[in-house]
């Protein structure tokens, strides 16, 4: 077990017992928090992090990077014909080369190359580190879905963002230190995709569907359908004198202590937690910078829900799997593009007009990427399409830690795998989690007989892209 | 640092805790390690000072340790504490008040033989399997429902009820306890072939689906049964050697094996099936023959392909890295090498391989040559071949094979062209050696066929397309027998399919990369419980035995420290489901020998062990009142106090329901929506929906049932808190119990009604300060049906009728969700339509009679300020209009908005109390995405009081609102009390 003995001892069990058994507020304590109270070490973290919130653009059925940030010239020589050497193994029967429709421009003064379809975002390109040679294991949806979010494709582990949460807490206690946000219903995989695993269950990510807009959405039960908060209070004051009398009565434990305080706790929440999501509250300025479409909107209370202080915010571009490209590349990647190029662009000034660009990690990307070659219909004709491809792909990474304007690794000259620095799922965890000052190998819970780590026995940190 | 003083107080206090905490320092070599040692024969120690305190042999134990503390034990807890610690540890429930005060005469007149008596009759309630059946449930990762199944399969089982129901009755009837486990694990061999026992295997079959990936739900099935039985970790070594224990993965692969061979099937329960024709066995009979039907005609199609393609399926076995492995899936057509089908051939021929083939052994003469060359090296070994076995090979293969082929192409496609002669020359012709080629293409273990299983087991060997065919059609009839409630009970069972050759390891866990063979075998560091391999086809239930071998030194201790976890909170060795070389060793290890010794000299009777452990001295101490071992012993490793403990999830709502006399006390059955609304029965009869297990089950540290779940974590979280305060679960029973009893608010009966409502709620009087505490809070509350301060919104529709600036026909909205105002729980609804009003917004009716009007009633007389911004947010369409109208004055402000905002101020309106204004928002021209945003503020400018619709927004005078009483009762079932238990 690769875990760092001087952090194992007693103490530290000690501390994760206590994580257990009491997650007072929203899990407002992480497990690094536990450590700098006992530790005085700043921040508590294993090193100084840079970033200190996530946001994770999940463009959820696989985005093409041949069509977004991986330009591949090589296609456009060989359109039409059939690429020279083996195919890999997809999903689906893929035929001749197929040249991307959108045209690739540098942006910057980094010159970093980025397609039409994400023209917008690219206004950013200097501050932006695209990975392309990420790779995973499979072509299906279901077990890199698993593997992209809980770093295991099969076996139920917890998701990044309860990791990170997990490690790091939250900086406010009237709101889940891990959202998801998702317009229309579920991703496929549903609730599975941020899922606490074996951890406590109130690291598990809330799901949010925004196409709704009550806070009541967010947080269950946070309204009365019986009673006026004046009633509430009267009755919170007596249940108190109650527990005080029932207190005086016993022996001091700090469960039942804990819980008294639970209830003062949960009124307050009722009263602030609407707030994060009353756009209203929102200039109309900032609102037309983000737009007016849904993913505008979810996007726009992504930043109010970070600036809130919740941890890690996923934005899942739709129900089911909309990045799911299989036929006419141009329509739908350029249509899905367009709603969310705006809003990333948005955020991306936002966050730097109000200081926070610097400590919030972006992260875009999906599953996996899409095959250079044309899929093909049974009667093998082209769609127009690109099937599922996990041998090689891209997400990027921006803001708090990233030194941005440049591309890491490669993918082959046509952009079917990763060839040059091929990075793993748990490459890039381990990089999100050093951002955040965590070692990855450190950050472990003891389940089963073993600690179990995001990154499971791998993951290297990409130095190359940590500023 | 954002610590705050309470949680500073914790870490100190959890830093102290951990004296008794594992020691990850000295590592013991595993033969060493106390867990994998016989169990000692102990004598209880007799010797100490003060075992004139002790009641029992535990006591004895137990105060040996104490004494090495320099500890004492606390003073015994008062007869009411005692009960309702009993009946919680037994059935998960309070006790009536009454049996409180039955039971302190009782112990007052008898002592301890009354104690027994009350435990006896404990033991003997279906309570008590109830209870004890959902802690096994834990350790058996149950749920109804299959966890992520894509659009294939049925998600919910049809049979995990029906294990529910039988862990409950076998608990109930106190099966002994080796027997619960040898029928969870191998039934189908143990049991008569029509037994209700049969139901025992949902413990194997009831894990998540892992989308059909058989390598997933056989690990999942060695996790359960390794873990939940012996607490050994052996999914650790899936991908290589356990790293702390000395589980191999030969040992790993080795029980895969037995799992492999296995097969789910469905069987119908108990007794014979009923025979008349009702509509509903017309329908099961039709479904299941047309799924039967349709997989035989799938089959023998499947088959043919086959059949067509030896060439092609023997030519893949150089090519085996394209046909991936399960959980590899791509979209096959029936033009499609079936990777499934390529495997068995891969299989079929390794196994034809170790003896002589008299069809296959001119492949395996030819298979293994160099393609460079081959037409050379191929007559050499042919002629070989020919020369020594010519005689015993088939006569057609011979004759094939008398040319050597020039490639090992070739080679396949002579067999091809051998079978397919063969079989066009019809059934009778061809003599031997057609009537043998046509034996194997036929033979149903032949990898020219489709396995004769259900669904669940062949799905692999079908194109996408026929899979998803026969899916739809198992689903529908998996869907009937779940959801016709006069459908026959029905067991998911594993039975042993083919015998297969031994299991290979998987180097590093992937099924591509296949190691050496191992024989099916138990752990061979247990070789002192079971040495030599499994007797074919008897591997599952040898397995099964040599769990519950009396000579196993893990199943009873880990079932002995299960049970004491339960009752003491901790357990004698901390890591319920790890007894490996990193777990902390046991408090008391002699204690822990002589319960598992003496529940095996019981007969693996769990109610005797309960029996003795709520006998003794050690459980009857108080909580409190023993200042030295709070001191020294802050952990209580040595027990000198009995834990406090909150109560679990099932023990709250059942006890919720418990004493306002709601608990519906019918045993067994489909399982229903934990918070249904008319769901009243116990817990562990509610829906566990894996996939989308409802968040109260999280808040309140339910087992995760994805896995096997040792022991539940314990948070405080204020999401407790809001479903307790707001959830309508718990204001229902509130106003149960504000309705019981008499109505009057007179001095004498408001006192019974409150002493009464402290009897049911905490079986006690409460105190005199209690007393005056609830009459202060009834005494200033607002009378029954009536408001502190009147809200003056008010939520319907009506008309903006333009002619006369007026509103007419306002009617209030009837439902009130908790989030919005509307017409019924669903939206929109059918006499309703789309009108609702939420907090920040709304939706207008579906014409423009029913615009919506949020309505604010002027409570005094002024002038008032209006204030606003009213924005339409769909896309298609042509946005909403919005109205602001006075009923003194008429129209103050309008807007229409699509995909745009607009200010709707008025200021100087000049009203009396009781007049009113109306915002009105109505659908314009066209009913399409005419959701908007608008929530004013209405400032009153005299008295500078302000009305704000957001976070006014609520249920308001709604009919729901809980009464004094009923507000009384909810603190009482939201108390410290009684969600704690000493």
């Amino acid at each position: 077990m690769q875990t760092d003995r001087r952090h194992v001892g007693r103490e530290r069990i000690s501390r994760r017992d206590f994580l257990t058994r009491s997650g007072l507020g929203f899990g407002a304590l992480g497990l690094a928090g536990v450590c700098s109270a006992a530790d005085g070490v700043s921040e508590g973290r294993h090193f100084a992090p840079r970033a200190k919130r996530v946001v994770h653009f999940f463009l959820n059925g696989g985005p093409s990077h041949v069509d977004t940030f991986d330009p591949k010239p090589a296609l456009s020589r060989y359109a039409g014909q059939t690429l020279p050497g083996e195919y890999l193994r997809t999903e689906r029967k893929t035929g001749a080369a197929f040249p991307s429709p959108f045209a690739f421009r540098r942006y910057g003064q980094s010159g970093l190359e980025i397609s039409d379809a994400f023209g917008r975002t690219a206004g950013h390109a200097d501050d932006i580190a695209v990975i392309r040679s990420m790779y995973a294991q499979v072509p299906n949806h279901e077990p890199s879905l698993m593997l992209m979010n809980c770093g295991n494709s099969v076996q139920a582990r917890p998701s990044l963002g309860s990791w990170v949460w997990y490690g790091l807490g939250s900086e406010n206690r009237n709101l889940p230190g891990f959202v998801a946000l998702c317009p229309g219903g579920y991703p496929i995989k549903e609730a599975e995709n941020w899922q606490a695993g074996f951890l406590p269950g109130v690291y598990q990510g809330t799901y949010v569907d925004s196409q709704h807009r009550e806070v009541s959405q967010l947080i269950e039960n946070i309204r009365s359908p019986h009673a006026a908060a004046s009633d509430q209070r009267r009755q919170l004051d007596l249940l108190q004198r109650l527990n005080r009398m029932h207190l005086e009565r016993r022996e001091r434990n700090a469960l039942v202590e804990a819980r008294i305080e639970s209830f003062e706790l949960a009124f307050r929440m009722q009263i602030e937690a609407g707030d994060a999501f009353d756009l209203d509250q929102e200039p109309l300025e900032v609102r037309e910078l983000y737009g007016s479409h849904v993913h505008g909107r979810q996007t726009l209370i992504a930043r109010r829900l970070l600036e809130r202080g919740v941890r890690f915010v996923q934005l899942w571009h739709g129900a089911g799997q909309p990045w799911d490209h299989h036929e006419n590349i141009e329509g739908n990647l350029g249509a899905h593009a367009r709603e969310v190029d705006q809003p990333i662009a948005a955020l991306m000034t936002d966050l730097k007009q109000r200081g926070m660009f610097d400590d919030t990690l972006i992260l875009w990307g999906g599953e996996f990427g899409r095959t250079p070659t044309v899929e093909l219909d049974n009667g093998g004709k082209s769609k127009l399409g690109r099937d599922h491809n996990h041998y090689g792909f891209s997400v990027w990474l921006a803001g708090g830690g990233i030194r941005g304007g440049q591309s890491y690794g490669a993918t082959d000259e046509f952009g079917f795998s990763a060839a040059e620095n091929p990075v793993s799922v748990h490459d890039l965890h381990a990089t999100i989690l050093h951002c955040l000052g965590l070692d990855h190998e450190r950050l472990t819970f003891r389940h089963a007989g073993r600690d179990h780590r995001l990154t499971d026995v791998s993951g290297r940190v990409l130095r190359e892209l940590v500023g | 640092m954002r610590v705050s003083s309470t949680l500073v107080f914790w870490l100190a206090l959890t830093a102290t805790l951990m004296t008794g905490s594992p020691g990850l320092a000295a590592r013991p070599e595993p033969a060493d390690h106390w867990a994998f040692q016989p169990m000692k024969e102990v004598v209880p120690p007799w010797n100490s000072e003060s075992a004139d305190w002790a009641e029992t042999e535990i006591d004895l134990f137990i105060l040996e340790k104490l004494e090495e503390a320099e500890l004492k034990p606390a003073p015994p807890a008062d007869a009411r504490t005692l009960l309702r610690r009993i009946r919680y540890g037994l059935h998960g429930l309070p006790p009536e008040a009454e049996d409180i005060e039955a039971f302190s005469a009782d112990w007052e007149r008898e002592g301890p033989a009354a104690l027994e008596r009350w435990i006896d009759r404990y033991l003997a309630s279906p309570r008590y399997g109830e209870a004890w059946g959902r802690h096994w449930l834990d350790v058996a990762r149950y749920a109804d429902s299959k966890g992520y199944v894509y659009a294939r399969e049925e998600r919910f089982f049809i049979h995990a009820w029906v294990y529910r129901d039988w862990v409950i009755r076998a608990l109930n009837e106190g099966m002994p306890f080796d027997r619960f486990l040898l029928l969870q694990i191998a039934a189908d061999q143990t049991a008569p072939p029509d037994s209700p026992d049969l139901a025992a295997m949902g413990f194997l079959t009831l894990g998540r689906r892992f989308i059909g990936v058989t390598h997933d739900i056989i690990d999942d099935r060695i996790d359960v049964v390794t873990r939940g039985t012996m607490a050994l970790t052996v999914q650790c070594a899936r991908c290589h050697d356990h790293k702390y224990d000395p589980v191999t993965q030969r040992d790993y692969y080795a029980l895969y094996g037995v799992f492999h061979q296995d097969r789910d099937r469905l069987v119908r329960l108990g007794a014979a099936p009923d025979e008349r024709l009702t509509d509903a066995s017309i329908e099961y009979r039709e479904r299941s023959q047309k799924l039967a039907e349709t997989m035989r005609a799938r089959r023998e199609e499947a088959a043919a392909r086959l059949r067509a393609r030896v060439a092609d399926y023997l030519d893949a076995q150089f090519a085996l890295e394209q046909y991936p492995e399960e959980g590899f899936d791509q979209i096959l057509t029936e033009n499609d090498l079936i990777p499934a089908s390529v495997r068995r051939w891969r299989d079929y021929l390794e196994r034809s391989a170790v003896h002589f083939d008299p069809l296959f052994a001119p492949w395996h003469a030819l298979a293994g040559l160099e393609e460079e060359g081959f037409a050379g090296r191929a007559e050499t070994a042919l002629a070989a071949l020919l020369e020594e076995k010519g005689d015993r090979l088939n006569p057609g293969v011979a004759q094939a094979f008398a040319t050597p082929p020039r490639s090992r192409r070739e080679a396949a496609e002579i067999y091809g062209r051998l079978f397919a002669e063969a079989e066009a020359a019809g059934p009778e012709a061809g003599g031997e050696a057609a009537a043998g080629l046509r034996g194997f293409l036929f033979d149903p273990h032949s990898p020219a066929t489709v396995p004769d299983t259900g669904i669940v087991n062949n799905e692999l060997f079908f194109p996408t397309a026929i899979c998803e065919e026969l899916w739809k059609l198992q689903g529908e009839l998996d869907r009937w027998l779940i959801q016709d409630e006069g459908a026959a009970p029905h067991a998911v069972i594993v039975a042993s399919g083919e015998v297969e050759p031994d299991p290979r390891i998987f180097e590093r866990g992937d099924p591509s990369r296949l190691g050496p063979a191992t024989p099916r075998s138990f752990p061979a560091f247990l070789s002192d419980v079971r040495a030599k391999p499994f007797t074919a086809g008897k591997e599952r239930r040898e397995m099964a035995e040599a769990i519950v071998d009396p000579e196993n030194p893990l199943t009873a201790r880990v079932i002995v420290n299960r049970v004491w976890q339960r009752h003491f909170g901790v357990g004698l060795v901390r890591t319920a489901s790890d007894f490996g070389l990193r777990s902390a060793p046991p408090s008391h290890p002699d204690l822990l020998d002589w319960l598992a010794r003496k529940l095996i000299e019981d007969g693996w009777d769990l109610k005797a062990l309960h029996r003795s452990i709520l006998r003794s001295a050690l459980y009857r101490q108080a909580s409190a009142g023993n200042p030295a071992a709070e001191e020294k012993d802050p952990g209580n490793r040595w027990l000198g106090r009995h834990p406090v403990r909150r109560l679990g999830f099932e023990e709250l709502r059942d006890s919720l329901l418990f004493v306002t006399g709601e608990l519906e006390f019918k045993l067994g059955g489909r399982p229903e929506e934990v918070f249904g609304p008319e769901n009243r029965r116990r817990s562990v009869y509610g829906l566990v929906d894996r996939q989308f297990l409802p968040g109260v089950f999280r808040t309140f540290d339910f087992a995760n049932p994805d896995e096997h779940v040792a022991r539940r974590f314990e948070t405080t979280a204020p999401q407790q808190a809001l479903f307790l305060l707001n959830h309508r679960f718990t204001a229902d029973r509130a106003a149960v119990l504000g309705a019981s009893g008499v109505v009057q608010t007179e001095d004498r009966e408001t006192r019974d009604w409150v002493r009464a409502l402290y009897g049911r709620v905490l079986q006690r009087a409460p105190t005199p300060e209690e007393e005056d505490a609830a009459r202060d809070f009834l005494a200033a509350a607002p009378e029954e049906g009536t408001e502190e301060a009147p809200d003056p919104w008010v939520y319907g529709v009506g008309r903006y009728d333009e002619d006369e600036d007026r509103v007419s026909g306002f009617e209030a909205l009837p439902y009130f969700n908790g989030e919005s105002w509307q017409g019924g729980p669903e939206w929109p609804d059918p006499a309703w339509g789309w009108a609702r009003l939420t907090a920040a917004g709304g939706h207008p009716g579906n014409d423009r009679d029913h615009a919506v009007i949020r309505r604010w009633i002027a409570p005094e007389d002024g002038v008032v300020e209006v204030r606003g911004v009213v924005r339409g947010e769909g896309e298609p369409g042509d946005g909403v209009r919005a109205f602001v109208v006075s009923s003194r004055e008429g129209l103050l402000a309008s807007a229409a908005v699509h995909r745009s905002e607009a200010p709707l101020e008025a200021v100087g309106v000049v009203l009396r109390a009781g007049d009113t204004l109306d915002f009105v928002t109505d659908c314009g021209e066209i009913l399409n995405s005419d959701e908007f945003s608008w929530s004013p503020v209405v400032t009153m400018l005299e008295s500078e009081r302000r009305w704000k619709a957001r976070e006014d927004f609520g249920a308001g005078t709604a009919r729901s609102r809980l009464g004094a009483r009923a507000q009384l009762a909810q603190v009482l079932l939201l108390s410290n009390e009684f969600v704690f238990l000493d």
